[in-house]
């Protein structure tokens, strides 16, 4: 499974890479904020994608409004970041159609309820 | 929080976050003379919370909660519900420098301490709304009242205050927004509905709090009466009844079922899930639409279309996935280091070869030789450019020193940057930053006076500072500028004079330009009382020290009631040093070109004896003349001579000749460390191979007359 992990802050991407990697996903690219992820989305057949909410440039949230957006891309999860659990704004997540949300900081453990949350959802 | 420390992502972390909080210290001295300036608080908004984050998960608990703190105030500041004011700032960077304080904790692998609890306090006092702050966040706790949605939800129904939305809340909100199993045809009202209704929840409920009959409400909206409430009395899912603003699982799992139905994920929202369920296609190729912002898609075509395009950027991706790859890599300087050694290894061999190719007739081997010559010449430039970093590193500190200072002494000053992207060695970036400092924190500190002082002169009450590098050459100029009251000659000789530094005769012999210099002299200090500011610490002479180690000149330069100007030159690099190679007695020795002034054939029987020091005359100036082989061969005899070589260095203002014995010529050479048996031998760098393959000894210049000259008056003169 080919993941898109996209957070501007490098250090944050490579903590979540290693995070899923632990999980067995070892086909992960990084974007640095939603701007530089969308063309990579476009271009690549990337099968889930974890972004951080609070960027500089195309925060979390149009991302994944962008995503869904495009027919091209709108079958792809999203998982969103965020530094906390705040119910307006994960409403307003869940309204543009993301598939699951996790709170800073997390484990493994935890990202991988998350992950099966979704594709259970999935079918 | 139980994410293993891994030692490289702490690495990581360290370095990425030292980078934001340098820039977080500049933006927010900027934000002072910018208050409303919506980027730059987004930008240091932003700034507080990755580190946060970054913080969480390396469990740095302690960090965490003062950038928690901050974040809080700048997400206010950013939403107009709070004003950027003196006191704030303070707090701000008192956190800040909190923050770095940590870090370094961190970075020396020690144990955090947690921040002061006054500070903490404040920035909690902060981050309410302005007028808000003596109100504090105790309402939150209203009650939460558990009424079950369903017959069913008694079981993990969530009744406490918990700050976030459970997995079941969730998968509610899920179901909520795309339509619960056979719950179908959510109509395009829905979003807006849901939105209202959402809109509704956090205007209603005076702390954010989501009620189960808020909710029960917003179920019914989106779905009819009782259409939901059906639904959900099969669900296990547990009853919304969280009181805080914050979403947990279960919340957001049940808005997830509302959004897509029950247990499915986003998809097209008037295909029901027996639709979906009959195309048989692995998990991710599930068609899956935008959900509510926009529900109009045609529901039958919508699962191809969303299929076909997925199979075309499969065929796609392979060829573009190799082209995306991050253009920067991160190098530990170490190996950088490595490569500039063996730069240097080259560059000596190449010396070697290009004597060699001077020598032979072979036009062929001359031709390769000057080839090399080139190349080697780039590859050295290249490497050096790699080790570049802009001074706007060691820059970028200096207008919080400057604010800080400028503060604490009632002082109206302005910092005035230039040059900031000249491009220098890295060492020579990290070796500059104390010199830099102490010498703008005197600047601002003894240069510039107070407003009213300034204002009775006749100049404007907020006092400039400059700051400027520049590129000259081979060497980079760094200069610091104020429009201060200037430095007073006469008064520097006589403070001279009084600590003993300097006797009356040459005193009175003194240039104003050389008085000036006299502010370096170890203990020397033109304030009587100790100020708090510049007046401890590191001197002036070690500042001096310093830059002489770098193979730097400090030059200053005043006028009484304009202002002073500090001019700092050093090369571009540490690792090759452009060098005048000598003989004295048998043995090759190199000079620093940077120190040679001049050079020239004199005839030595004319010289003078002042003050018990032998002394040359050039254009007029009288200058000590010495013979290095007194001092550097072994078992010296003198010997009559009537014309030598004079070279002329320059040390600080001061010349000094010396008399060699040949002349070979310019040549870059590669410092070499001396031997443990050999280090700290006085008056030598270090050695290196010259072209002919034999070993030079480098000459440290101010070392050797320290050493040797040491009755000499010059050695006096150098010393002040």
């Amino acid at each position: 499974m080919k993941v898109l992990v996209v957070d501007d802050f490098s250090t944050m991407r490579r903590i979540v890479k290693n995070l899923l990697r632990d999980l067995g996903f070892t086909n992960i690219q990084e974007a640095d904020d939603g701007s530089t992820a969308l063309p990579m989305l476009q271009g690549g057949d990337f099968d889930f994608v974890v972004t951080d909410w609070n960027m500089p440039g195309m925060q979390g949230i149009d991302l994944l409004k962008a995503i869904r957006a495009d027919a091209s891309l709108a079958h792809i999860p999203v998982l969103l970041i965020t530094a906390e659990a705040k119910k307006e704004q994960i409403v307003m997540a869940a309204q543009a159609g993301v598939n699951g949300y996790i709170v800073k900081p997390f484990t493994a453990a935890t990202l991988k309820t998350k992950l099966d949350k979704i594709f259970e959802r999935l079918g | 929080m139980s994410f293993e420390a891994d030692e490289e992502i702490l690495q990581d972390f360290l370095v990425e976050a030292g980078e934001i909080l340098e820039s977080l210290s500049e933006e927010l001295v900027e934000l002072e003379n910018d208050v409303d300036n919506a980027d730059l608080l987004n930008s240091i908004f932003r700034g507080f919370h990755t580190v946060k984050g970054g913080a969480g998960f390396l469990s740095l608990t302690e960090l965490v909660d003062v950038c928690h703190g901050a974040e809080n105030i700048f997400d206010l500041l950013r939403n107009g519900q709070r004003s950027v004011t003196p006191e704030l700032m303070d707090t701000i960077l008192s956190a800040l420098d909190t923050v770095n304080d940590m870090f370094v904790l961190v970075q020396n692998r020690e144990p955090l301490v947690a921040a002061d609890a006054d500070l903490l306090a404040e920035l909690h006092r902060l981050s309410t709304p302005e007028g808000e702050e003596e109100v504090s966040a105790a309402p939150v706790a209203d009650t939460p009242v558990v009424s079950p949605v369903s017959e069913s939800s008694g079981n993990d129904s969530q009744d406490s205050a918990v700050d976030e939305m459970s997995e079941d809340e969730f998968e509610k909100l899920l179901d909520e927004l795309h339509g619960s199993g056979s719950v179908q045809a959510v109509s395009s009202g829905t979003s807006s509905h849901t939105e209202e209704t959402s809109a509704q929840v956090s205007q209603d409920s005076s702390s954010d709090e989501i009620t189960d009959d808020e909710f029960e409400s917003l179920l019914d909206e989106l779905h009819g009466q009782g259409a939901f409430s059906a639904e959900s009395s099969d669900s296990s899912s547990s009853a919304v009844a969280s009181s805080s603003d914050e979403i947990n699982d279960d919340e957001f799992e049940s808005l997830l079922d509302e959004l897509h139905g029950k247990g499915n994920a986003p998809k097209i929202v008037e295909s029901s899930k027996q639709d979906v369920a009959k195309v048989d296609i692995p998990p991710a190729v599930k068609p899956a639409k935008k959900p509510t912002p926009k529900p109009s898609p045609v529901s039958s075509t919508a699962p191809k279309a969303a299929k076909k395009p997925k199979q075309e950027s499969a065929k796609k991706a392979p060829q573009q996935a190799s082209s995306q790859g991050e253009t920067t890599v991160r190098v530990d300087t170490k190996r950088l280091d490595q490569i500039m050694n063996m730069v240097g290894e080259l560059v000596l061999v190449r010396n070697r070869l290009t004597s060699l190719g001077l020598t032979s007739d072979d036009e062929d081997l001359t031709k390769a030789v000057s080839n090399l010559d080139a190349v080697t010449t780039d590859l050295q430039g290249a490497v050096m450019q790699t080790r570049m970093q802009p001074i706007k590193k060691v820059f970028g500190r200096f207008p919080r020193v400057v604010r800080d200072l400028a503060r604490s002494l009632k002082k109206d000053i302005k910092l005035v940057l230039e040059g900031e992207d000249t491009d220098l060695d890295k060492n020579l970036v990290e070796a500059l930053a104390d010199p830099l400092v102490h010498l703008v924190r005197n600047s601002v500190d003894h240069g510039v006076e107070e407003p009213d002082i300034r204002e009775s002169l006749g100049k404007p009450r907020e006092g400039t500072v400059v700051l400027s590098a520049s590129q000259e050459g081979d060497h980079i100029l760094l200069t610091i500028k104020d429009d201060g009251a200037g430095m007073n000659a006469e008064k520097l000789k006589e403070i001279a004079i009084e600590r003993g530094v300097l006797d009356h005769d040459a005193a009175a012999r003194m240039s104003d330009k050389e008085a000036f210099s006299l502010i370096f002299a170890p203990g020397f200090s033109t304030k009587t009382e100790i100020s708090e500011v510049s007046g401890r610490g590191v001197g002036m002479d070690v500042v001096k020290t310093k830059i002489t180690q770098l193979n730097g000149t400090v030059n200053i330069d005043s006028e009484l009631g304009v202002g002073t100007v500090l001019e700092i030159k050093v090369p571009l690099t540490l690792a090759i040093l452009p060098t005048l190679m000598v003989v004295v007695g048998e043995q090759t020795f190199a000079l620093p070109l940077a120190a040679v002034n001049e050079i020239f054939h004199l005839d030595l029987s004319n010289t003078n004896s002042v003050d018990g020091q032998l002394t040359i005359i050039v254009r007029e100036k009288a200058i000590p003349l010495f013979y290095l082989d007194q001092w550097l061969v072994r078992n010296f005899v003198d010997k009559s001579r009537e014309k030598g070589h004079v070279v002329i260095v320059q040390l600080g203002n001061q010349q000094v000749a010396f008399v060699v014995d040949r002349l070979i010529g310019q040549e870059e050479v590669v410092i070499k460390p001396l031997d443990r048996l050999l280090h700290g031998t006085p008056g030598m760098a270090g050695a290196t191979i010259t072209s002919d393959g034999g070993i030079a000894l480098i000459l440290d210049i101010p070392n050797m007359l320290k050493f040797y000259a040491k009755k000499s008056p010059v050695n006096k003169k150098l010393r002040s």
